[in-house]
């Protein structure tokens, strides 16, 4: 197997780390796998990335699952006897690898951007925000134009935005993120395996392991083997995790129960609390954590990581506003702050979950279900060829 | 020799193998020399060293006959136990005040028979061997103590006055205090060595507070004939160790413990011990674990190879975690970077951290003169006059101004010797013929 030397690549990862990374500083000892308590026998890290990097080796980089494995508790980072930061540059390769597995080129002007980044959300935000205004040009009863006098006097959603057609819109919006998400993590598992064809798996480890990613998408349970610090932090995204996923199936499949029509208190109300406070509680904590610099996670802040707090913050805040408007039976103030709630929710779907930081949701399990399926495959005993590395100079 | 006269040529503090080196040649050019030292015996480090590399000679058979001819040289005042307070420009030289802690005994009546030390009911642990072995509260520092005089160690001593009953030349005295005491020099030479990196820098490597994980001069006094236990044991439990790994770089060429620089002795003071260990221990297996071997100097790379061949093995990768494991035995976390970047845990029954060299004393608030980044004296003029400092007529030697063996110290305190008699003929030091003894 050959590799082609990208020279321009360490250059190419310094702009997915707005502070700059520091890999050329790196004089490869080693610590920072030896301190790394989820590295383990081959499937080491962060070294061998840092030496990848180093040495322009962006198809090994592709090929490689490890950036997705680290949970980025920067023990690394603390005691690298360069002060290369490890856990920086593993941070900087899952944005990259990102916009590598994204087949439309749109994640890597996400990353790179800033102006493509509040462009297209702007956009997709104008965009709900037509989808209210522009029916009743048309004669449409949908949106502003549905405010009857009626529903001017008290909360008439299903007037304003009909249960059915929402729903039709949620499924829609479903789908379209899981051909987004399934096609990357289609991606990124052809790019894993073509990079470890040596190493056969058999259909029964692929079988054998799937319950890997509910398991590992539920509950990052690897996170727990970092730093005893780390613990808190795993914890929340626990909690944040469940107070999203509570979010999507009352949005996308209960709907029909959780949009309400009128100032009374339904059941599904209690899990919508749930979400909420979940929510709006981690974020402010992870938010809280990145303005002090409390771990080393939280010391290099990418506009994308602020983007995916402020977003959902925002969105559970919206959520809630509308929730009390409508128990309140305030028409206006419901009908705008549902118009915001879409207008910040909307895009962040759209935008933010297949293009952006939102795709670790699925790249760390798969790359946890890659691991077990190798596991698996070695298990059985099966020998790795041995690797040559041939720089582009030398290459017939 | 109950005093210290009102001036001299030279003022060398130290008295280490560098500061001994300065202070005989700067004698033997007919310099009078005042040599402090803060401890109470001269010799520094090396006499308390096993072998020294790369030609396995005996450490203190080297050390000891210098240490004796500064003591015994007529040109040099030897002052241990005494610490260098403050130093001023005073007209063409510089005054200097020194404070002479108490022995509690009369030095000149002191005999050295020991009879004070085996009376002391208190046992305590003993510096010489890093804690490993044990002295009493009143005690002759090591064997190849000069001077050969008792020190009483004030914080340990019970007083109960068994030592006194004992004497037999009747020289204790517990009502000494510090004495305060100043002179004239002309010229002064620092060298005042090394410590190692302190055990507990690297939170990962046990905090210092595993006994397996030993410092590498405790090591030395391990396998030194006159160390603590006689033979290589291990400290946990006195078990013979089977399988020995030494952690090079485990405190310098590190940014996050704050030492960056190179050391530039460990490579071949951990090679030298684990080849001895191998002639030491029938069968042992000593494993360095190693980033880079950094064996520069004259016949290293050789001593490298022989080492190689006595079947010392190497392993590149640096050991990030060490774990102590039920039976006192240690596990190792590392990279193994040149067998398939594997990470595995190592089990070895003792541990050596290969430990940096860090200055011993920052003379910069008494003598005024600079530091480097790395904290070692500055030498503005590197290339051509290495041991001149940022303070005219200040001069360093050894360790004091960068990590460095005990053939270049030597070297550099002969340069510094030399730099100070030029310094001296140069700005016309009018000797010390006339000079009157201070009592102290």
């Amino acid at each position: 197997m050959e590799y082609r030397v990208n020279l321009a690549l360490p250059a190419e990862l310094n702009r997915f780390e707005e502070a700059g990374l520091n890999i050329a500083k790196c004089f490869n000892c080693g610590t920072c796998t030896a301190m790394c308590s989820l590295t383990e026998g081959e499937r080491s890290f962060p070294r061998r990335m840092i030496r990848y990097a180093q040495l322009g080796l962006e198809e090994r980089l592709l090929e490689s699952a490890e950036p997705w494995l680290c949970y980025y508790c920067g023990e690394c980072s603390k005691t690298c006897p360069r002060e290369a930061q490890p856990g920086e540059l593993m941070m900087a390769l899952r944005r990259w690898l990102t916009t590598k597995y994204d087949f439309t080129g749109l994640s890597r002007r996400l990353y790179l951007s800033h102006a493509w980044e509040a462009g297209l959300l702007a956009g997709v935000a104008l965009l709900v925000l037509a989808l209210f205004l522009l029916p009743g040009w048309l004669g449409v009863p949908f949106g502003f134009a549905a405010i009857t006098p009626e529903a001017a006097e008290h909360v008439r959603l299903d007037l304003f935005a009909p249960r059915h057609v929402i729903h039709i819109a949620d499924w829609v919006l479903a789908a379209f993120l899981l051909v987004f998400l399934g096609v990357n993590a289609i991606r990124m598992i052809y790019y894993v395996r073509r990079g470890h064809r040596d190493r056969q798996t058999r259909l029964s480890d692929w079988l054998g392991q799937a319950h890997q990613l509910i398991v590992h998408g539920v509950t990052q349970k690897h996170w727990r083997g970092c730093e005893k610090e780390e613990r808190r932090r795993w914890l929340f995204h626990v909690l944040l995790v469940s107070g999203y996923a509570t979010m999507f199936l009352l949005v996308v499949v209960f709907l029909g129960s959780f949009q309400r029509d009128d100032a009374d208190f339904h059941w599904t109300a209690l899990f919508g609390y749930y979400a909420t406070a979940t929510l709006m509680g981690v974020t402010l904590a992870f938010m809280r954590d990145r303005v002090k610099k409390r771990a080393e996670i939280s010391k290099y802040s990418h506009v994308t990581d602020w983007m995916f707090l402020v977003l959902l913050f925002l969105t559970s805040l919206s959520g809630i506003l509308l929730h009390l408007a409508r128990l309140l039976d305030l028409p206006w103030p419901t009908y705008v702050l549902y118009v915001v709630h879409l207008m910040i929710a909307v895009p962040m779907l759209v935008v933010e979950v297949p293009f952006g930081k939102w795709l670790h949701l699925v790249f760390r399990p798969v790359s946890e279900y890659l691991t077990a399926v190798a596991h698996a495959s070695e298990s059985r005993g099966v020998q790795k060829a041995t690797v040559r590395v041939v720089p582009a100079t030398q290459r017939p | 020799m109950p005093y210290i006269h009102d001036r001299y040529d030279a003022l060398v503090i130290g008295g280490g193998i560098a500061g001994m080196q300065a202070a005989l040649d700067l004698g033997e050019q007919g310099f009078d020399v005042l040599l402090v030292e803060k401890g109470p015996s001269i010799g520094g480090v090396m006499v308390g060293l096993n072998k020294v590399f790369p030609t396995l000679d005996c450490s203190s058979c080297i050390c000891t006959p210098r240490m004796a001819e500064s003591a015994h040289h007529p040109r040099i005042r030897l002052q241990t136990y005494t610490e260098v307070q403050a130093v001023r420009r005073d007209g063409a030289g510089f005054a200097v005040e020194l404070l002479k802690k108490p022995r509690y005994l009369d030095e000149t009546a002191c005999i050295g028979c020991g009879e004070c030390e085996l009376a002391c009911p208190i046992e305590v642990p003993h510096e010489f061997d890093y804690g490993l072995g044990a002295r009493r509260a009143i005690y002759i520092p090591h064997g190849n103590a000069i001077p050969q005089k008792a020190v009483l160690s004030v914080e340990d001593c019970v007083f109960c006055g068994k030592c006194e009953k004992v004497c037999p030349a009747d020289c204790m005295d517990f009502t000494q205090l510090p004495e305060r005491v100043t002179t004239m020099v002309g010229a002064v030479i620092v060298a005042t060595g090394l410590e190692i990196t302190p055990m507990d820098a690297k939170p990962h490597y046990g905090r210092g507070l595993i006994p397996n994980v030993m410092s590498p001069l405790a090591m030395e006094r391990i396998q030194s004939s006159n160390g603590p236990y006689g033979r290589v044991l291990r400290p946990a439990d006195g078990k013979v160790p089977r399988s020995i790994a030494y952690v090079q770089c485990a405190g310098s060429r590190d940014r996050s413990i704050g030492i960056p620089y190179c050391s530039r002795v460990c490579c071949m003071y951990a090679l030298k011990q684990a080849l001895l260990l191998r002639h030491y221990i029938h069968d042992v297996e000593v494993t360095l674990y190693y980033m880079d071997i950094r064996a520069f100097g004259k016949g290293y790379e050789q001593f490298y190879r022989r080492a190689l061949a006595e079947g010392v093995k190497v392993v590149k990768g640096k050991v990030g975690r060490i774990t102590e494991l039920e039976n006192y035995d240690l596990s190792l976390r590392v990279e193994l970077l040149d067998e398939d970047q594997r990470l595995v845990e190592r089990r070895h029954e003792l541990v050596v951290l290969s430990q940096g060299l860090i200055p011993a004393w920052h003379p910069s608030a008494i003598l005024g003169i600079e530091e480097a980044d790395d904290h070692f004296i500055k030498a503005p003029d590197l290339k051509v006059a290495p041991s001149v400092t940022t303070v005219a007529g200040t001069f360093a030697a050894g360790v004091a101004a960068g990590p460095k063996d005990i053939p270049d110290a030597i070297v550099e305190a002969g340069d510094a010797a030399m730099a100070a008699a030029n310094y001296l003929a140069a700005m016309g030091w009018n000797g010390t013929a006339a000079r009157v003894p201070v009592p102290a």
